[in-house]
């Protein structure tokens, strides 16, 4: 407790008005990376043109690899990370997409590697616009993956994703996710901590057994073929990693609060959802939108709360179960889609919790895609058609709420 | 919470202008966030942004539909119904227009303002910029802001001459603004 | 250092003052040439290097299996695409950490010339500061003799194998050194395994560029199993490669090219060409190719290295 007030008074931080890529450099800046590797994609441009920046005043002394493309940014702070350094890069979309075998092979070494995603669809109709496909396509690349809501908790995620993937139990790379254009051009106040204050908080790192590296005359390898057994005990120590991230993620937020005075909850944030009735899931910027109109749904006396996902990978189960068990009536919001399923893979992935919810019922809201405006209005309809669900009412199981012709056209 | 949408042209600004504002509401303790209307960026493409200000943090993340407040720096765009759509009854208008004449009419239109933003700027930047006398005159018309914190929040994005210029384009923007009510 | 005339068995020997870091029976075909090339290097080079290397004929013995290992160097291994940022993001970090470190990006012509080119470009051209060195066995051996970019006109492999309606490869083959030459990067030069003493100097050469930016090796490995050519017959198909000019030996420093062996009466390529089995099929007609893309990349070369009476060619700017 005392440790908590010391720090509490020491903690400093000054309000920027800056947008989520900006606050994503700064957080870069702030965790001092030995290596950064970047190339420029929309609309993730700003982020490495902001470290540029700071590299050219002198204010980031780093090595910056300004890299053909995204395949050779993540090849280079992959090995870089298993040489021992701290290493940082951003991508989105395509850029996510063309560094694909690079992100296979950085979780399967194990390499821990921090990385920015802004999320933009891929799909082959060049869409320059928010979605979170690419995350989806990548969902079992074996990184942890984190989403952020506003240009706080982007700044905030980089900070902690270093504290995950660092940490000696956890060793796995992290990729902080966040909606083009909604957060990457949103400019609001976000609460820029002190380099100190940053430096105490990533400095447990300093006291671990050091991970292992590739040194010159190490005699030691790293990238083996592995087969059978070998193979097979790799996967699973990646796996079990992949699991003690969870708590291990709920207790840096634990320590990021007692130093910056700010908490998520974790895994999940859950917002007005101890009496709730219904509950909406989502993730990313929507949740801001969501928040708002849960208030106005709560002021006409409708239980309605919020579950926010922050740690998509892995997958957050237990703690989703956890808080959604015995509420009457879920809806899940996608900003993505998957094929086989109808409805959302967020939606599709809860399902498989379904028998332990104790009768929750499910419906799934696709949303968002391609910049369609998650609205207030939409939001209300989606809370609407959850209550209805919650009330027994007949409500189709996958809604397409910006495209009223999906439910026209009668396939789904 | 008063919900601010920017029409003006690439080139004038306009994003910056609904960034430097919210940036001059959060030094006075209170919310602001700005984002565009997501296109193509190219010198002369019409653009359209948003700004949200209010005493509490500011969570939508959604574009704005009903807005309290038209800020137009592109005089072409001051009689398209585009402009005007949704706007809420007891609205405003700021208009960046060298016609100082009223000829702008909407039922739901209360506060008028006008100002020759680009002539101001011309004088004190040699830039037919008008984003930072917008500003200024945003101001004042809404009453929303003091001179202070507009000044102060340029320091995020000017330096030396350019600062000092612009620090004089703000000030001009609140004096000279002609405000009409109806 | 031309001046010194010794006895070439012991100068070749003179260059190896470190130990071989491989384990003495390893798994690479008989008579292999990137064998002999891979245990020579950190014999030259120092046992201290970092090697990175790819899925291809060196991967069995330069991976190993599970934790088990063909030898003692620091080792990483990658896949193709990305190998010369790999490379990249390792010297970096040790140079940003202060670590002395000669990093040896190890690849294939699969590699360096096909899928990975555009990395390997990449780096040369932000001129990063470790040494890339391209066996060039001309084609996809590891996985069963498939062409590649450096794929010589007429070979006839698995995917341009000869027939009633082919000759094999129908294009001229792509000249790697030259184009990394071209990138006025502080080092790049050819070899082969003929001319050992050359491939020794060529490599402490690269060593010492590297702290310049990058070295650029592209070393001639021929492969019996793949061309057909008898297992002992590897030097052999070296020096006639280098007789006939089909592969000649020069350096190029930051862009500036010099033949560092010139052969005063080339023979034929069919001399090279009649030792294996890749070329068995072509007649005179279609070896009259072959033997004009070879004198053309030849006069290419030649006008080249005497440029500099021609022109002034800036130095490189040092990092």
């Amino acid at each position: 407790m005392n440790i908590k007030a010391e720090a509490k008074a020491k903690a400093g931080s000054q309000i920027k008005v800056i947008t989520g890529n900006a606050a994503a450099a700064i957080g870069a800046k702030l965790v001092r990376p030995d290596v950064v590797a970047a190339y420029p994609i929309t609309p993730q441009t700003e982020i490495i043109e902001q470290i540029s920046k700071f590299h050219a005043n002198g204010e980031m002394d780093c090595e910056l690899i300004t890299v053909e493309g995204e395949n050779s940014a993540m090849n280079a702070v992959m090995a870089a990370s298993l040489a021992g350094g701290r290493v940082f890069t951003a991508t989105s979309s395509w850029g996510l997409v063309f560094m694909y075998d690079a992100v296979l092979a950085t979780a399967g070494a194990r390499a821990p590697v921090v990385m920015v995603n802004v999320n933009r669809e891929t799909p082959g109709i060049i869409a320059v616009s928010c979605g979170q496909q690419d995350m989806i396509s990548t969902r079992d690349a074996g990184w942890i993956f984190l989403i952020a809501e506003d240009c706080q908790e982007v700044l905030d995620l980089v900070l902690q994703a270093y504290r995950l993937a660092e940490d000696y139990d956890i060793q796995v790379p992290v990729m902080v996710h966040y909606d083009g254009f909604y957060l990457s051009y949103l400019s609001e106040g976000v609460d820029v901590p002190f380099q100190e204050d940053v430096d105490r908080f990533l400095s447990v790192l300093n006291d671990q057994p050091e991970r292992t590296k590739l040194v010159p005359g190490g005699k030691l390898g790293c990238g083996t073929h592995g087969i059978l057994g070998g193979y097979l005990e790799l996967r699973h120590k990646h796996v079990s990693a992949m699991e003690r991230s969870k708590a291990k993620f709920e207790q840096i937020d634990k320590e990021f609060q007692e130093i910056f005075g700010r908490s998520y909850g974790g895994q999940i944030e859950e917002y007005r959802m101890d009496d709730a009735d219904v509950v909406l899931v989502g993730s990313g910027s929507m949740c801001g939108t969501i928040k708002t109109v849960i208030d106005e749904k709560r002021d006409a006396g409708v239980k309605v709360g919020l579950l926010k996902i922050r740690m998509y990978r892995p997958f957050p189960g237990e703690a989703m179960v956890e808080a959604l068990k015995g509420k009457k009536a879920i809806g899940v919001v996608d900003r993505s889609l998957c094929f086989g399923f109808k409805g959302g893979p967020i939606y599709t992935e809860l399902k498989a919790f379904e028998t332990q919810l104790d009768g929750s019922k499910m419906v799934s809201f696709i949303d968002g895609i391609a910049n369609t405006d998650i609205t207030t209005a939409n939001i209300g309809q989606m809370i609407d058609a959850t209550c209805d669900l919650a009330e027994g009412k007949d409500v189709r199981e996958v809604t397409w709420v910006s495209y009223p012709e999906a439910q026209e056209e009668g396939g789904l | 919470m008063s919900e601010v949408r920017f029409h003006g042209r690439g080139g004038q600004g306009v994003v910056t202008t609904s960034k430097i504002l919210a940036n001059a509401f959060a030094r006075t303790g209170q919310f602001g966030a700005s984002f565009p209307m997501f296109g193509f960026e190219r010198r002369g493409a019409p653009v359209t942004a948003f700004g949200r200000f209010s005493d509490k943090p500011v969570r939508e993340k959604t574009q704005i539909y009903n807005p309290d407040i038209l800020v137009v720096l592109d005089p072409s765009q001051r009689d398209s119904e585009a402009v005007f759509d949704g706007l809420l009854p007891g609205g405003m208008m700021l208009l960046n227009d060298s016609d100082i004449t009223v000829n702008v009419s909407h039922d739901n239109l209360k506060k008028l303002g006008i100002i020759d933003a680009n002539k101001i700027a011309l004088e004190e930047i040699g830039l037919p910029i008008p984003n930072t006398v917008i500003v200024g005159a945003f101001a004042k018309m809404s009453g929303l802001l003091e001179i202070d914190p507009c000044c102060d929040a340029l320091q995020d994005y000017f330096s030396d001459k350019k600062l000092s210029a612009n620090i004089v384009c703000v000030k001009r923007g609140f004096e000279e603004v002609k405000i009409f009510d109806f | 250092m031309t001046g010194k005339k010794k006895g070439k068995l012991t100068k070749v020997l003179d260059y190896l003052k470190h130990e071989d870091p491989f384990s003495k029976g390893v798994a690479f075909c008989p008579g292999c040439g990137l064998e002999l090339l891979l245990r020579f290097i950190p014999q030259v080079l120092g046992n201290d290097i970092v090697i990175t290397g790819t899925p291809s004929c060196s991967a069995p013995v330069l991976l190993g299996q599970n934790n088990q290992s063909w030898h003692t160097l620091s080792y990483f291994g990658t896949l193709m695409t990305g190998a010369a940022a790999n490379a990249t993001g390792l010297a970096r970090y040790y140079r940003k950490a202060g670590i002395k470190n000669t990093v040896v990006c190890f690849n294939g012509d699969g590699t360096a010339a096909d899928i990975g080119f555009g990395n390997l470009s990449g780096a040369a051209e932000r001129n990063e500061p470790f040494i890339y060195i391209c066996y060039d066995n001309e084609g996809y051996m590891n996985t069963g003799v498939q062409k590649s970019a450096t794929t010589p006109y007429g070979a006839s492999t698995t995917t341009t194998p000869f027939g009633t309606a082919s000759k094999g490869k129908n294009l001229r083959r792509m000249n790697l050194a030259l184009k990394m030459a071209m990138h006025k990067i502080p080092y790049a030069a050819t070899a082969t395994l003929s001319d050992l003493g050359d491939l020794a100097k060529k490599l402490l050469k690269a060593k010492e560029a590297k702290e310049r930016g990058f070295a650029f090796l592209h070393v001639f490995a021929p492969c019996t199993t793949g061309w057909g050519y008898a297992p002992e017959n590897t030097i052999e198909v070296c020096r006639r490669a280098v007789k006939t000019n089909y592969f000649p030996l020069w350096e190029a420093i930051n862009g500036k090219i010099r033949m560092t062996k010139t052969v005063k009466k080339p023979k034929p390529v069919s001399t090279y060409t009649e030792l294996m089995k890749k070329f068995a099929h072509l007649n005179e007609a279609d070896l009259q190719i072959l033997q004009d893309d070879v004198d053309y990349e030849y006069c290419m070369l030649g006008g080249l290295s005497t440029l500099e009476a021609e022109c002034h060619i800036p130095e490189s700017v040092e990092d």
